[in-house]
């Protein structure tokens, strides 16, 4: 039996026996991260350490927003300050997908919202378009750009529709109907058609006793749970005091659903989360590592760590929790004490800055 | 309006055309044409006003904020005029001495 079938064997076997997933089994994922100037590195978790480093071609100093195709095998990357697409095979390294956005006269960027659909055929890229003109640049209507992702290394735009402003984040619902923008609030999109179907308040938000909340979406995580979390700050007057607060947003991209809870008077935390397995947690970096309690809605724990860090992500089956992003640092953290593990310092030590980390489980 | 007075050509015209009505609806410019996304404090001061919410260290953050133009008063314009301003230093925590200051060519 191959070894990644037997693991998720004893997996669902200790699961039905209600055990804790015993110690020596372990999710086997890969972990993916970027960094300066054109490094994309894919990291085997259990290891701790590299498994292949890539360059990205045309990368232009910048590896941003990072989104794994539903099947694993291809990494979407923004790159190119931000101008392009670039996907690369996971396996091989080889640039198998290309949308270079501007074209002569309008220069066109992208910041962090992208998505693949769920069948894995499509890109839906947010596009900020600028027109170049000889004395002055003309600010041009945002929309969100269609690829087909087997448009090889010169793929154009299949279709596109108008976008709000302010977009940083798409997240594609599972079937690929729909797919939700953050941004000032949060929106949901037909993907064929670009209509607008829904809209649920962020800033326009209908939480009694607090101010205008403020959010920065920037990481795409939605790994293991389908769940995306976000920090979310705002001023609370609950009490006659006003007091900055930060809660959790809360986005069930499978469910539909959509929760805020403030944890904690706002001190330490300002984006960056990811959900446990299990739900009952969420874990938080910036300077310090935060962990959550999701149903009691109190901060459990938190510690500091080494340096200020992005991003976060945590393993398929919970055991390991991961910091990188900012500087050249991968952690390792046990979930339950927050204690380190263990440190990779990435080859050549390229700032990771703001590239996504993904967990890709074991297939 | 009526309180300011041209004091050149340009000034006029412009008093002119947003008489006549003419000018461009003005729409946020989000994050593209100049390098100026957010208002936010910058280095010195976090966003509530104390120092604990700032990056540590600051070269932690440094290519994090420049690269989407975050804080453009501290740092040259990577997105329009000195694109190439970190070329060759991907690592701020190493290369900080070599991110030079910038100056407009003559």
């Amino acid at each position: 039996m191959h070894m990644t079938k037997l693991r998720a064997l004893a997996f669902a076997l200790s699961a039905v026996a209600g055990l804790a997933v015993a110690a020596t089994v372990r999710a086997g994922d890969l972990l993916v991260t970027g960094a300066k100037p054109d490094r994309l590195y894919v990291i085997d978790a259990e290891k701790r350490a590299v498994k292949s480093e890539f360059r990205i071609p045309g990368a232009n100093g910048i590896v941003g927003a990072i989104i794994p195709s539903p099947d694993g095998k291809v990494a979407y990357v923004v790159v190119n300050k931000m101008e392009s697409i670039s996907g690369i095979d996971l396996k091989t390294g080889k640039e198998v997908f290309r949308a270079d956005l501007s074209k002569p006269g309008e220069r066109v960027k992208n910041f962090f919202a992208l998505d693949v659909t769920s069948d894995g055929k499509e890109l839906i890229v947010y596009e900020l378009p600028t027109l170049l003109k000889p004395s002055e640049y003309q600010v041009e209507d945002p929309r969100f750009a269609v690829f087909k992702t087997n448009a090889g290394l010169h793929a154009k735009v299949s279709r596109s529709f108008p976008a709000p402003r302010r977009l940083h984040m798409i997240l594609m619902r599972p079937g690929g109907k729909t797919f939700y923008a953050i941004g000032f609030d949060l929106y949901e999109y037909e993907t064929a058609t670009g209509k607008l179907v829904g809209t649920h308040g962020i800033q326009k938000w209908q939480l009694p006793a607090h101010s205008q909340p403020d959010l920065l979406a920037f990481w795409p995580v939605t790994e293991p749970t389908g769940v995306f979390t976000s920090p979310v700050i705002s001023e609370a007057t609950a009490g006659g005091a006003a007091a900055l607060k930060t809660g959790m947003m809360v986005l069930d991209v499978r469910a539909g659903t959509l929760e805020f809870n403030d944890f904690e008077d706002t001190s330490a935390l300002i984006f960056s989360t990811v959900l446990s397995p299990d739900r009952k947690f969420a874990y938080g970096v910036y300077s310090t590592l935060t962990k959550v309690d999701m149903a009691s809605h109190t901060l459990a724990k938190r510690v500091p760590v080494d340096h200020t860090f992005y991003s976060i992500n945590v393993a398929t089956d919970g055991h390991e929790v991961y910091i990188a992003g900012a500087m050249c640092d991968v952690g390792f953290y046990d979930p339950t004490s927050l204690e380190r593990r263990a440190n990779l310092k990435l080859p050549g030590c390229g700032d990771q800055s703001l590239a996504s980390l993904r967990v890709i489980p074991a297939r | 309006m009526s309180e300011l007075k041209p004091t050149n050509r340009k000034a006029e015209l412009l008093l002119k055309a947003a008489a006549e009505g003419p000018i461009d609806e003005v729409v946020a410019m989000d994050t593209v044409a100049g390098c100026a996304t957010t208002f936010d404090p910058g280095w010195e001061i976090d966003a509530f006003g104390g120092v604990a919410s700032l990056c540590q260290p600051m070269e932690a953050d440094l290519y994090g904020c420049s690269d989407p133009c975050w804080w453009p008063a501290q740092v040259p314009d990577t997105m329009n005029t000195y694109p190439n301003w970190s070329d060759g230093k991907p690592s701020a925590q190493n290369d900080w001495r070599e991110l030079d200051a910038v100056f407009p060519k003559k």
